[in-house]
């Protein structure tokens, strides 16, 4: 059984049909890149998972159960979680608190209990901290020590970019949506976000769908390759062969006259 | 643990102050101020978890202590004041049956019932849960509003829920625009307020240091984001928006046997935004802020007298150019105090310049009918105020504190965000080519 699986997916704004019969599965312990031209619905995707929009017909399955009409917090409590393209943290606050955010849905204490400090609340709280310097530890030691207790905005970008990823595993999700996690790094910086995917998977037991540009970061990581264009489904499989598609390269350079 | 012992201290320093105070003559009117700034400070606070800690702006917080006031006024008044109730507009069971005291007696809670007290704590305490339900249904069906919107449909509901207590039908309860009048007034001490205050700061600071405070200030920086994230935006709006308008209850009623009356232009729009005002001076988001904001409003409202009184010419001149010597200072400190081109601008003489020239106008002129003349500012108080938040706003406009906090770890302890110098080093390492031969290597890698 496939973790994610998208069934006949239709979504539409107004009269731009951004999504058209979508069908796509990701197994567990997969790394699938989503690519396509500008404006060809793959961040659509990306917020009809995780319950931005609605989709107008058809079916999102994640681990057998329909995610369809869940708000996205509750999609976030199933299991699935994202980083955005134009980086979202949370601004004002320090590294450490952007990591315990997405833990507190987790949180078995109600408000009462965490006023009063109750043993139980302390002991959570405790364990809070415990997942958000492991997350933190993935990127080795730029988000340790000091980093922790700086706020956000003093990060450079290429730190605020790791923070949310660390974010998004913080929330205990089995599948991640990279949303261009590359997007604005330097080569070395690109090439060091690749390893990290890889290790998401290989030492995290993450799943992981990606939306990139960068097409020798998809082509280094991906076990599968989907290509969307116009909200279709224009091409899946392995990149090697995606790439040489005829029908990828019309979508993405366009059609020789004849 | 230092800190507990340091805090317990604090707190018991105050309370010796406040008794010291309490028995020395002539200090009734600090005691009132002190009253008023414990008070209107509970209401602050409570504002600031939604303005502040939420960045959800509401303007409906007079309603909610109104509805505290009333409740606390109704439970609390006294069976013999509520005979001169002549007023036709009362119905019988208003008048006689809704007495707290009535109902302890009934439950055979006499001892209860003898300890006025007691009673005033019941009171409150109904009157914040009256507020919180109240702050439910306002609040669930307008907190998915978003900004502007949500300001105007909570400024619309504090409005609707001032105006009831004239409807006829609710009249039967509150006495109309007539108001109560008659609480007993010892429930409306300092000790009260003070105690009250200490409790709801303790509350609201442990809240706000807690997962669900961190909660709500990840939905104020980014709602979006705090939503990706499985902070569910609906039930913790509505859970700070109850919480928030339990404590204006329990300010409300506070403030109401302060007074000891209570009508609906006690609370009117203009309590939201003294409120607003002040923490937005203090800080939005800060406690610590929130408090000192109040305190701050409250003190140039009662001390400000002098400003508004009678004085010669001469003392106008004086102290204008007193605070145009001050605004020079000022504008010459945060010059030079830039790291980038710390100069001072031929304008900022401009300043001095018209500070100097009211001094000589001042001295030269002093025996001149003109000035020795007396003269009256009236509102300065309020002048006043209104020139503080402008060059707060204009010069720090997060307010005194910030979002930071008063806390015993910034007077005493280290600050953990600062690296040592060998975290520095560390850091370098990682980033500089020249000391960390590997990382250059791989970008090397990556680009070939």
């Amino acid at each position: 059984m496939p973790l994610l699986e998208l069934r006949n997916i239709y979504k539409a704004f107004g009269g731009l049909q951004a999504i058209s019969n979508v069908s796509l599965n990701v197994n567990e312990g997969e790394i699938v890149s989503i690519i396509g031209p500008n404006g060809a619905g793959k961040s659509t995707l990306f917020n009809l998972i995780t319950g931005v929009y609605k989709p107008d017909s058809g079916d999102i399955i994640f681990e057998g159960k329909k995610l369809n009409g869940l708000t996205p917090d509750q999609v976030t409590k199933r299991g699935v979680a994202r980083t955005f393209q134009n980086l979202r943290l949370f601004t004002h606050l320090t590294v450490l608190e952007n990591i315990l955010i997405p833990q507190h849905h987790r949180l078995k204490t109600g408000w009462l209990g965490a006023v009063l400090r109750l043993p139980k609340y302390l002991r959570e709280e405790e364990e809070m901290r415990k997942i958000a310097l492991e997350k933190l530890s993935f990127f080795g030691p730029r988000l340790m020590s000091f980093r922790l207790h700086q706020p956000v905005y003093v990060l450079s970008y290429a730190n605020r970019r790791r923070a949310e990823m660390a974010r998004a595993m913080a929330t205990g999700a089995k599948l991640l949506l990279l949303d261009e996690p590359s997007a604005g790094m330097n080569p070395k910086e690109t090439k060091e976000i690749t390893q990290i995917i890889r290790r998401f998977r290989d030492e995290g037991g993450y799943t992981i769908v990606v939306v990139e540009h960068k097409m020798n970061l998809v082509g280094d990581i991906s076990d599968r390759v989907i290509v969307l264009d116009y909200g279709e489904k224009i091409a899946e499989g392995d990149y090697k062969d995606v790439v040489n598609d005829p029908k990828v390269i019309e979508a993405y350079l366009g059609r020789k006259e004849e | 643990m230092r800190n507990t012992i340091l805090t317990i201290a604090s707190v018991g320093l105050a309370a010796l102050a406040l008794y010291l105070l309490s028995h020395m003559q002539g200090t009734s009117g600090l005691l009132s101020a002190l009253t008023l700034i414990f008070i209107w400070g509970i209401a602050a606070v409570s504002l600031n978890l939604i303005n502040g800690q939420l960045g959800i702006l509401s303007l409906g917080h007079h309603g909610f202590m109104l509805i505290g006031g009333y409740v606390t006024a109704l439970l609390m008044l006294p069976a013999k004041e509520r005979r001169p109730f002549r007023t036709r507009l009362l119905s019988d069971w208003a008048r006689n049956d809704l007495d707290l005291d009535k109902w302890l007696r009934g439950l055979g809670l006499d001892t209860i019932a003898n300890s006025v007290d007691l009673k005033f704590v019941i009171a409150l305490f109904l009157a914040g849960l009256a507020a919180a339900f109240i702050g439910i249904i306002v609040g669930a069906p307008s907190l998915r509003l978003k900004g502007d919107y949500l300001a105007i449909v909570t400024f619309g509901f504090g409005e609707i829920i001032r105006l009831l207590p004239n409807a006829p039908q609710v009249a039967a309860f509150t006495n109309g625009p007539l108001g109560i009048k008659g609480i007993p007034g010892n429930a409306g001490s300092i000790w009260w307020t003070f105690v009250v205050f200490l409790l709801v700061i303790w509350f609201f600071s442990r809240l706000k240091f807690s997962s669900y405070g961190r909660a709500f200030e990840g939905i104020r920086e980014d709602e979006i984001a705090a939503e990706a994230m499985g902070v569910g935006l609906a039930y913790h709006k509505v859970l700070a928006f109850t919480l928030s308008a339990f404590f204006a209850g329990v300010a409300g009623g506070l403030y109401a046997s302060y007074l000891q009356s209570v009508d609906t232009q006690t609370f009117n729009f203009f309590v939201t935004f003294f409120l607003l005002v002040a923490i937005s001076l203090g800080g939005l988001g800060s406690i610590t802020g929130a408090v000192l904001g109040t305190a701050i409003v409250i003190l140039v409202r009662i001390y400000g007298g002098f400003l508004e009184e009678s004085h010669t010419a001469f003392v106008g001149y004086i102290s204008g150019a007193a605070v145009m010597l001050a605004a020079f200072a000022f504008s010459v400190y945060i010059r030079k105090s830039r790291r980038l081109r710390p100069v001072v601008e031929p304008k900022h003489y401009i300043f001095g310049g018209l500070g100097i020239l009211l001094l000589l106008v001042a001295l030269l002129f002093q025996g001149q009918p003109w000035m020795t003349q007396k003269v009256q500012f009236f509102g300065m108080r309020r002048i006043l105020l209104a020139v503080i938040l402008i060059l707060i706003m204009i010069y720090r406009r997060e307010g005194l504190m910030g979002r930071a906090e008063l806390a015993w770890n910034k007077v005493f302890g280290s600050r953990e965000d600062i690296p040592s110098d060998e975290q520095r080093d560390q850091d370098a390492w990682l980033s500089n080519p020249d000391l960390n031969p590997g990382a250059a290597k791989e970008d090397d890698d990556a680009s070939a």
